[in-house]
């Protein structure tokens, strides 16, 4: 009998299988359990396909979204439901990037132990970081234009506006279905940088060439390269670094880029965050993409001003901001209120460093210079600002406007980041749209 | 109410579990003795500790001779009664004898107390343990750690259930029948009577038992939330399985008794299996159900007590070429109908189990018609199967894909969702709905309790399978006949593969196949089929006075 007390060694052999695959699952479901729970396959928290609890409030505690048995109802104000609708979400699923999508699990108040099991089945709070009021003045102020404008605090990582238009009413949904409508330009789109894209020229040129200071071109409208026009709106005359970015010379950064090479452009674009994408809140932003030839010096210098095939994402744009407004160290964003201590005690998360603190400090200044020499500190208030504008090229009836950069006041550390369509000048048409936001933010947040 | 409830049920669950898993894990029998084999010229004295023994060279034999003359496996020594054994040689090189008379290969000839038994040169006698050595042996044996007493599990059960009608009245309302709440209530009272009828009758070990009407109680539950009318049916099936444990345990208790049946045991399993294909209902697919005068029953279930019965053998009959051809045919015809009835599943669980029951039976000769009839059943499943197999296997491992989610895969990401859901500690029985999917109570049961009793009662669920095929391996040692070793082997197979197939193909870890959880899946033939099957595990549980399959040392000393 003994071979076959051996051989029975085979059943815990079987045995092991089992164990070991429900040790799989078992780890699975710890690992999954939220996605599994808020699949829309489960009719204990979607009615007719719907999600039956939970509620969503911005930071103010203003109610944006409340789910329940009898249907999902969103805000009152038609204002309210389309400046929010790409933070919120739709019930149809149309904008991956909504809360209702993102945070199900927390909605629905899953958590491992419990499940989907709740007392009063009225599901869970969940605050998010933007201040409705903020995206109502954004909202109106694109004016019905294509755009994004997106605001954070560098210092909190918080999201406190997010819009992007064209937008829609949830309760009606998109015109036509179209997908623009659904379409987070600040999450997920990429577009053209111009100008505002020689803020990481600018970062190349302070940690790369040392005799910066002695830099001068002779600015004559035209600055023909190798038989290309590197055309600016104005004549010049002779600017140095400082003056080129607070003028913004394509001429000069055009000569800039050139002297920094390609080989380093492409490296930061990789060091400012602009050519990857961001992962924060379960969010993947669009990320950026650049072409820096080191054969084809004209190709070069566009791609140097922003222009040629460079695309931002707006959102990756707005967290370079908070870096050079941080010391060359950004946060991440968030779009979710901590609600636990801990979170709190523990802090917004740093994305690394950027760039080197001496040189945020640098941009920082020139930024200033930018708002005091160019935009007029006076056109805002009230605001410590930095700034820089951009005007891109798209090849479209107009220049797509843009307006980025940050304020450092005790109560507004917020770094934005403002996209219009075909707006036109940057700092003319983007440049107030920031500053409606930001007046808003302020008076909000005391 | 419900929120306290799902702790003190989680609560309860471990404890009763643990409580019976412990037992059973930490008990071991001390192997009876039940005579000597002495050799001659200073070779010493073994202690025989089972009913059948290999005398030979090879270092797997029982009584092992370590000379040259003697064959690996020279000859068997088998218990015929209480003094006497028999001696079957098995072909050996330099043959065996008797009192100076040769034996013919492959007979069985009686040996007295004192007869000169020689195997190859060596010379032996086989006596009787003394009365001393019986009474060494009996003190050893009762000093082994006993059973745990099944009280305070019985009555962690009996609140249990109590608590489960509670919950089960508080989630359902009006929709509960007073059959359903009734069915809890007599399986508690039944349980009851069982523990203290055998109890008076002297027995001891319980744990088996105390985790199949654990199991039932979920069964029961899951059956009331899925459809309370369909509730007695199932408690009837679980006492009619109850009655079969019962009466299969007092059979097997005698091995001449129990080879006996089985001739009849494979006619009547053949006649299933053909009443089956012919007037088999189609379902879900697969052909494997027939009505019996209002009831729908499952022929391919009962047949697994067949096949187990058919593949278990002595010591003898696995070095009996016919019984192997016999075995052989018989698995392969069980599949061939299974094929036929395209129960892809049952058909697995099977195969598996002829793998393990040949595994434990192959010698010598017998592996090449084992092995060959392997590989012939496996070249029928691929055969049968392969478009299936093709099919069920596209959505294996991407039920979330978008285009599986809603489709092929419906079943499991239902499964997933619903069981997440239900967290570690569950809605509550008769809260879930999941039993809006179908066969949720079948297939998808592991899913189901997921979602109502939560992940560690489920998990609770598959270590008590696993419990018993530890316990089965480990009584192994004390076994009296491989009669015994291989059902009890086979049996956990059976329950081990099964629970591996429902578990795993609710939860996209195998393609799922749609076969059911032993005790826990609502389904009358396999509920009776588990319960029946259990018998196999109470006859491998050698712990003095603990099973009621197994005679007692007072019957056979008396």
């Amino acid at each position: 009998m003994r071979k076959q007390e051996r051989r029975a060694w085979i059943c815990l052999f079987i045995a092991l299988i089992l164990f070991v695959g429900t040790g799989i699952f078992t780890y699975r479901f710890v690992r999954d359990g939220s996605k599994w729970a808020s699949f829309y396959g489960n009719t204990q928290i979607y009615t007719d396909g719907q999600i039956n609890r939970g509620t969503v409030l911005d930071r103010n505690d203003e109610l944006l979204l409340d789910c329940t048995p009898e249907g999902i109802f969103y805000s009152d104000d038609w204002t309210t439901r389309v400046a929010t609708v790409h933070a919120v979400g739709d019930t149809r699923g149309n904008v991956p990037s909504g809360a209702i999508n993102l945070f199900a699990s927390q909605l629905v108040g899953y958590d491992l132990l419990n499940g989907t099991y709740n007392t009063n089945a009225a599901g869970k709070t969940i605050k998010l970081t933007i201040d409705a009021e903020a995206n109502r003045t954004a909202y109106n102020a694109l004016n019905g234009r294509t755009g994004a404008v997106g605001v954070y605090n560098w210092k909190t990582g918080e999201i406190v506006c997010m819009v992007s238009t064209p937008s829609f009413d949830p309760y009606e949904g998109a015109p036509d279905d179209e997908g623009s409508y659904y379409f987070n330009n600040f999450l997920s789109g990429t577009m053209t940088p111009g100008s505002t894209f020689k803020l990481v020229t600018a970062a190349a040129v302070i940690e790369n060439l040392p005799d910066r200071g002695d830099f001068t071109f002779d600015c004559d409208g035209v600055n023909e390269f190798n038989g290309t026009d590197f055309t600016d709106i104005n004549e010049h005359g002779e600017v140095d670094f400082r003056e080129a970015l607070a003028v913004s010379c394509n001429g000069a950064f055009g000569a800039l880029t050139r002297e920094v090479g390609g080989r380093t452009m492409k490296e930061y674009a990789k060091k400012t965050g602009l050519s990857e994408s961001l992962t924060f809140d379960g969010i993947e932003t669009a990320a950026g993409s650049f072409k820096f030839p080191t054969d084809d010096d004209i190709r070069l210098s566009w791609a140097g001003i922003g222009q040629s095939q460079d695309l931002v994402n707006p959102c990756t744009m707005m967290v370079y901001m908070g870096a050079i407004a941080n010391g060359g160290e950004p946060v991440q964003p968030s779009l979710i209120k901590d609600t636990s201590f801990i979170d709190e005690i523990r802090g917004a998360k740093s994305l690394g460093r950027y760039i080197d603190e001496s040189t945020a400090a640098e941009l920082r200044d020139m930024m200033k210079n930018n708002v005091v020499e160019n935009y007029g500190e006076d056109n805002y208030p009230g605001m410590d600002l930095y700034a820089k504008s951009g005007t891109a090229e798209t090849g479209g009836e107009d220049s797509d406007a843009w307006f980025v950069g940050f304020t450092d006041d005790e109560n507004a550390p917020y770094a934005f980041v403002v996209w219009v369509k075909e707006g036109g000048g940057g700092s003319s048409v983007a440049g107030p749209i920031a500053r409606d936001v930001i007046q808003t933010l302020q008076h909000t947040s005391l | 109410m419900t929120t306290v409830f799902r702790w003190i049920f989680v609560v309860l669950a471990a404890y009763i579990l643990l409580i019976a898993i412990v037992s059973l894990l930490t008990t071991r029998a001390t192997p009876e003795i039940w005579g000597y084999y002495m050799v001659e010229d200073g070779g010493g004295s073994f202690p025989i500790t089972h009913w059948e023994n290999v005398i030979g060279r090879s270092k797997s034999a029982d009584l092992n001779i370590p000379l040259s003359t003697v064959s690996n496996n020279h000859a068997i020594l088998s218990r015929y009664d209480e003094d006497r054994w028999t001696l079957k040689d098995l072909g050996s090189k330099n043959g065996s004898f008797v009192n100076g008379r040769q034996l013919d290969p492959d007979k069985r000839y009686l040996i007295e107390p004192g007869d000169e038994i020689v195997t190859g040169d060596v010379y032996s006698t086989v006596t009787p343990p003394s009365l001393e050595e019986s009474h060494n042996n009996e003190v050893m044996r009762s000093m082994d750690k006993e059973p745990v007493a099944p009280w305070k599990i019985l009555l962690a059960i009996t609140l249990f259930q109590a608590m489960t009608i509670v919950q089960l009245v508080l989630a359902m309302g009006e929709e509960i029948t007073v059959s359903a709440v009734l069915s809890i209530v007599i399986l508690s009272a039944v349980m009851w009577g069982y523990v203290t009828f055998f109890k008076a009758m002297g027995r001891k070990g319980f744990e088996m038992e105390m985790i199949a009407f654990f199991m039932s109680t979920i069964n029961l539950a899951v059956t009331t939330s899925f459809d309370p009318t369909k509730t007695l049916t199932e408690l009837i099936a679980l006492l009619l399985g109850l009655a079969l444990m019962i009466f299969m345990c007092i059979y097997l208790r005698d091995l001449d008794r129990t080879r006996k049946l089985r001739p009849v045991l494979l006619i009547l399993a053949v006649v299933a299996l053909l009443i089956n294909l012919i007037f088999g209902k189609a379902q879900f697919g697969a052909v494997n159900w027939i009505r019996i005068g209002g009831t729908s029953v499952q022929p391919s279930e009962i047949v697994k007590i067949a096949f187990i019965c058919i593949g278990a053998g002595t010591l003898e009959e696995l070095y009996d070429k016919r019984n192997t051809i016999v075995y052989a045919a018989f698995s392969l015809f069980c599949l061939g109908c299974l094929a036929l009835m395209s129960d892809f599943g049952t058909a697995l669980i099977f195969f598996a189990t002829y793998l393990v029951v040949s595994f434990l039976r192959s010698g010598d000769f017998s592996r090449l018609i084992l092995t060959g009839v392997g590989a012939g059943a496996m070249g029928l499943m691929v055969l049968k199967f392969s478009a299936y197999i093709a099919d069920r296997f596209a959505a294996w491992g991407h039920v979330w894909d978008p285009e599986f989610m809603d489709g092929q895969g419906y079943q499991q990401t239902r499964t997933m969702s619903f069981g997440a859901g239900g967290g570690l500690l569950g809605l509550g029985a008769g809260n879930g709905d999941l039993k809006y999917v179908g066969a949720s109570n079948t297939d998808l049961v592991f899913g189901f309790v997921t979602e109502e009793w939560g992940l560690i009662i489920a998990i609770l669920l598959v270590l008590c399978i696993i419990t018993l095929c530890i316990f089965a391996v480990m009584s192994i040692v004390a076994g009296r006949s491989t009669f015994y070793t291989i059902c009890a082997c086979g049996a956990a197979t059976i329950f081990m593969v099964q629970t591996m197939l429902n578990v795993f193909g609710s939860v996209d870890l195998f393609p799922l196949t749609g076969v059911t959880f032993p005790f826990v899946s609502t389904g009358g033939t396999s509920l009776m089929t588990s319960w029946a099957m259990l018998a196999f595990f109470k006859a491998a549980d050698m712990r003095r006075d603990a099973s009621l399959a197994v005679r007692g040392e007072e019957a056979w000393h008396a």
